[in-house]
């Protein structure tokens, strides 16, 4: 009979249940998108601000600190101590392998131009370079992935270009050079010995930074020119960190003065000082270092989003509970004559709130099904629309979804209940309620 | 009694005497108006708060000597700087370098004002403290390594000027700067105190500048810069700029969405309940009709409850709705949200539509009921 | 002069003869009672003659006018102003007071007149209930409450549906009295009901069965 009632109910009260269903689908809807973009969104934030470039710079160990001062005349101190390329694939063998977007070698030479007395800083770097990692994948790396600000009149060079160059800005603008142009480069390699190269501009590049004052080359030429085959001065790695803490700062001070418990939270944890610490141990004689610049302030921004995302769903959750909740009241309020004519068969209070409980839970509960569907499609929509790719759906959120259904039901059901099952049921079914 | 007077009675009475309903109604007004104020102010101030934290990248405007100088005047810089908008610009820091040696090495000595770097680098860290006075430095944490110097011991650097004779000073080390990038091998001290040194005053290599604006807005500045002052040269650090306005806009966009959804999803809400409040008069309407009330008068005291609840609902609404803006605000960004003046009106606005259109469903519907309908007895 | 005069009138719900050529005059002053059991079209005719529903066939004429083919603005119009409807629900507006649920008839009329309300509760003997809430109210004084919203308009034909359906022995006599006034006063009564007891109360006694009039007769012959 009680099956009987709520189906009875469930099927003639089409209307007024549907509604609720509606509305609870649009409530968990609203909780579904919201909750998997807020669990998302660290990731894909994250993700965006690897625009900004490198966050990690491995050079040498021991090289003198002079090597890439700023303003500094040429030849005063430069070391002579490199890393080793064919060791690089290695960087995507470490714990958070993963986690290492992108990464370029650079090595620096000095070079004269068409027989001008000026020396002008040539650089060669990865451009896509294909990689075979030791563990069978593979990868494309190099500055095109993580220079995304360079404005290029032209194309970026090919790794495997060995007549082509690419100039800086203000270099082209004070030789006057254009794209096609034919230049003569003379270097003096590692012996002493006078290297000249014949080389073609394929383009010209604007970046806003002192790489626009000199020419950029493949990495391959460069190390001909100077000699130092299989040889590069500095990597810059591109990596996906988890905002720092006070761990991991004690850490980056001296990863031997932690615990050994707390040393092993920060090593299995994406720190960016974590990620460096990993780097050295993979290459030989490396020292990698955070660039803060990018590391802190994406840290920094990170963790703003998160509380923000955390606090509009908090807060935009709360107020949908409690206008659907309040929606449940307001349908249990109009039936009190239905409620009045149960009481005056004789049923008992808490088989009538049994029934009307049951019976709401079946109808929000399609509805809290219905939203979640619709929910990851909205989800899905702000991840295409804001980011270009999807959210991933997280587990997590369907028991708390779940419970949303089950709470704001029950929350809103109760009170009116309560109120209608205090009245008598004379009063209700003569009108003078 | 007047028309308008018994018109006030049949509305309030309405509202006031179904309490329990009523509250139903006034609750998802005031819910509506809370999110819908909130969502607002959010949507509108968020994005420029978050744009204020991506100076954390430091400087995104550098003045360099026009004509490929390597000295330009502060002097010029500041009347620069007076061209931009003050309540833009987070920091300016003038940056002078000169080579000076320590046990014959030659190192980067950068002179600069460390109270302006610290808003324009505030990724720096420093172990120690910021120098004070002018004869106290910060050496780079590369340089403490290889010298294995620390913040407190003094170094004497040797320096010769354009004229006259080599000049060796005693100076104390009061903190070690860590930034990853060049800094960490250079010595910086205040730019005061390299002046006393060497002497030509008012001049400096670059000065960098943060701007929160996007970029677009940091070219027009420049190109104005560029306009006004002809002894210098604005470079846009196309690096943090650029990055910025990709990312930034992700995020705006992101905020734009989420708020949009929400503030939908909630009005569709309480207007629904809304309707479910007013639905239940069917009776009551055909009654009504069956004393002789015209659809007119039935539609305008639906109209009028609307109204009411929307007022009701609405001031209390603007209080808590400012909390809401202002609790996300101060969490997340430590600043007083700014609530535009316009939120208010326009939230008044949209409570009113929901509201009436919520209450002229079933007075719409008014025109269909059939008195007769009070009459089928049971 | 006959302030009622039905000719004819037929009414069809879908397949579903509910009235079958009635004809019926009421004169201005006549107090009659319609009877029938459920289902005999008593409430259809109500409906009809009330202005709240318009015959399939046939016409009606209320006060010397010809309301079966108007519209429903103007058959609203014609019920504001000559016709008074007591309902066996009562049918009071919940969240307005005994004052108000009859100044609300005069102000869809016309004016809203709280001294002349007044008057009308104390004519049905509600003067010390005028600011209680329908639900605070009993069985008898509700339906005198609906009365005294029928007559404040001071309608050329009051319309009462099963008066005393919900009431007790007491409450009836109280409302019947009520009826006996107005009548000596010379309004025009109509009361459908099923109480021969109630029905006896009238001059006239009009039998419906089946959607059809099957006896016209006076009171006393009825008894």
């Amino acid at each position: 009979m009680f099956l009987r009632m709520v189906l009875g109910a469930l099927t003639r009260q089409k209307k007024k249940l549907l509604m609720m269903a509606c509305a609870m689908a649009l409530g968990i809807s609203l909780a579904t998108a919201m909750l998997n973009v807020m669990l998302d969104v660290g990731d894909k934030i994250n993700q965006e601000l690897k625009t900004y470039g490198a966050n990690i710079i491995v050079t040498p160990r021991g090289a003198s600190f002079l090597a890439d001062l700023y303003g500094v005349e040429d030849g005063a101190g430069v070391s002579d101590k490199y890393l080793s390329e064919a060791e690089l694939p290695n960087l995507k063998t470490i714990f958070w392998a993963f986690n290492i977007v992108d990464f370029t070698p650079y090595l620096d030479a000095s070079v004269s131009v068409n027989g001008h007395e000026e020396k002008v800083p040539l650089l060669g770097a990865w451009f896509a370079k294909h990689l075979d990692i030791p563990t069978g994948e593979a990868v494309d790396t190099g500055i095109i992935n993580m220079k995304s600000w360079w404005d290029i009149r032209g194309s970026w060079l090919k790794d495997d270009d060995e007549s082509g160059v690419m100039a800086g800005s203000i270099f082209a603008g004070k030789q006057g050079i254009k794209t096609g142009d034919k230049l003569t480069i003379f270097a003096r390699d590692n012996s002493g010995k006078v290297q000249t190269a014949f080389l073609t501009v394929r383009s010209v590049f604007h970046s806003g930074d002192k790489e626009d004052e000199g020419l950029l080359a493949p990495l391959a030429l460069v190390q001909g020119l100077t000699g130092l085959e299989g040889k590069v001065r500095r990597v810059e790695v591109s990596a996906l960190t988890t905002p720092e803490n006070d761990l991991s700062r004690r850490a980056s001070q001296n990863p031997r003065s932690l615990s050994r418990q707390d040393w092993e939270i920060w090593y299995c944890t994406a720190y960016v000082s974590a990620i460096a610490y990993q780097i050295e141990e993979a290459l030989t004689d490396a020292r990698a270092k955070a660039i803060l610049q990018v590391a802190e302030s994406e840290g920094k921004i990170l963790q703003k989003t998160r509380l923000l995302m955390l606090l509009l769903t908090f807060l935009s959750l709360a107020c949908s509970a409690l206008a659907i909740s309040n929606l449940v009241t307001a349908n249990v309020l109009e039936r009190s004559v239905e409620i009045g004519l149960l009481k005056a068969l004789g049923a008992t209070n808490a088989s009538i709130s049994f029934a009307l409980l049951t019976e709401m839970l079946i109808a929000t509960g399609i509805g809290g099904v219905v939203g979640y569907g619709t929910g990851l499609g909205l989800a899905s929509i702000i991840g295409h629309s804001v980011f270009g790719s999807a959210v991933s759906a997280k587990a997590l959120v369907i028991p708390i979804a779940a419970l949303l259904v089950l709470l704001v039901t029950i929350g809103g059901s109760l009170p009116a209940l309560r109120m209608l099952l205090r009245l008598r049921p004379a009063e209700v079914l003569h009108g003078r309620q | 009694m007047t028309r308008q007077a018994m018109f006030r009675r049949i509305v309030l009475s309405s509202l006031i005497r179904r309490r329990s309903r009523m509250l139903v109604a006034l609750l998802a007004v005031l819910i509506g108006t809370t999110v819908f104020l909130g969502m607002g102010a959010v949507y509108y101030d968020i994005p420029r708060q978050m744009g204020r934290e991506f100076r954390s990248y430091g400087a995104n405007l550098v003045l360099v000597a026009a004509g490929g100088g390597s000295v330009l005047k502060l002097e010029e810089a500041r009347r620069a700087i007076a061209l931009l908008p003050v309540d833009k610009v987070v920091g300016a820091t003038p940056f002078r370098y000169e080579t000076m040696y320590y046990n014959k090495q030659g190192l980067t000595v950068v002179g600069t004002d460390f109270s302006a770097v610290r808003k324009t680098s505030p990724y720096w860290r420093v172990q120690g403290e910021w120098p004070q006075k002018d004869d106290e430095i910060l050496i780079g944490a590369d340089i403490a390594e290889h010298t294995r110097l620390y913040a407190g011991s003094f170094i004497a650097l040797e320096v010769s000027p354009p004229k006259g004779r080599k000049i060796k000073k005693e100076m104390k080390i009061s903190g070690v700067v860590h930034s990853g990038g060049a800094e960490d091998g250079f010595v910086l001290m205040p730019l005061a105190g390299m002046e006393t040194l060497l002497g030509a005053g008012g001049t400096a290599a670059v000065v960098e500048i943060s701007i929160a604006a996007a970029s677009e807005e940091i070219a027009a500045f420049s190109a104005a810069i560029q306009a006004k002052t002809p002894g210098l040269t604005p470079r846009l650090v196309k690096r943090i700029a650029d990055s910025e306005t990709t990312v930034l806009s992700r995020l705006q966009a992101l905020i734009f969405m989420v708020t949009g959804i929400v503030l939908f999803l909630t009005l569709i809400c309480v207007g629904t309940t809304m309707l479910t409040v007013v639905m239940e008069r069917r009776g009551e309407i055909g009654l009504k009709k069956a004393l002789g009330a015209d659809n007119k008068a039935i539609i305008f005291e639906f109209i009028g409850e609307g109204v009411v609840l929307a007022l009701a609902g609405w001031l209390p609404g603007l209080v808590s709705g400012y909390f809401f803006a202002q609790m996300v605000s101060v969490s997340v960004f430590s600043r007083e949200v700014d609530l535009p003046f316009f939120l208010v009106p326009l939230t008044l606005c949209a409570s009113l539509a929901v509201t009436i259109t919520a209450s002229l469903l079933p007075a719409a519907a008014a025109v269909d009921v059939e008195p007769a309908l009070v009459l089928g007895g049971e | 002069m006959n302030i009622l005069e039905l000719k004819d009138v037929s009414m069809l719900y879908g397949q579903v003869m509910a009235l079958q050529n009635i004809s019926l005059s009421v004169a201005s002053g006549e107090w009659v009672a319609i009877m029938g059991a459920s289902g005999s079209g008593k409430t259809t005719l109500m409906n009809i003659v009330g202005c709240m529903n318009k015959a399939t066939r046939g016409t009606v004429t209320l006060d010397g006018e010809n309301i079966s083919r108007l519209d429903g603005r103007d058959l609203t119009a014609i019920r504001r102003d000559k016709i008074g409807l007591i309902f066996q629900q009562f049918h009071l507006i919940s969240y307005l007071t005994a004052v108000e649920n009859v100044m609300i008839a005069q102000y869809y009329h016309s004016m809203a007149d709280e001294q002349e309300t007044l008057r009308a509760l104390k004519r049905v003997g509600l003067t010390h209930r005028a600011g209680h809430l329908p639900r605070q109210l009993s069985g008898g004084e509700q339906q005198r409450l609906c009365i005294a919203r029928a007559l404040i308009n001071y309608p050329r034909l009051i319309l009462a549906d099963e008066p005393t359906g919900n009431l007790d022995e007491s409450n009836q006599n109280t409302v019947l009295d009520i009826f006996h006034q107005l009548h000596a006063e010379g309004s025009t009564i109509i009361v459908v009901t099923h109480s021969p007891e109630v029905a006896a109360h009238a001059q006239r006694v009009v039998s419906l069965e089946f959607g059809r009039l099957v006896s016209d007769v006076p009171a006393q012959r009825f008894h």
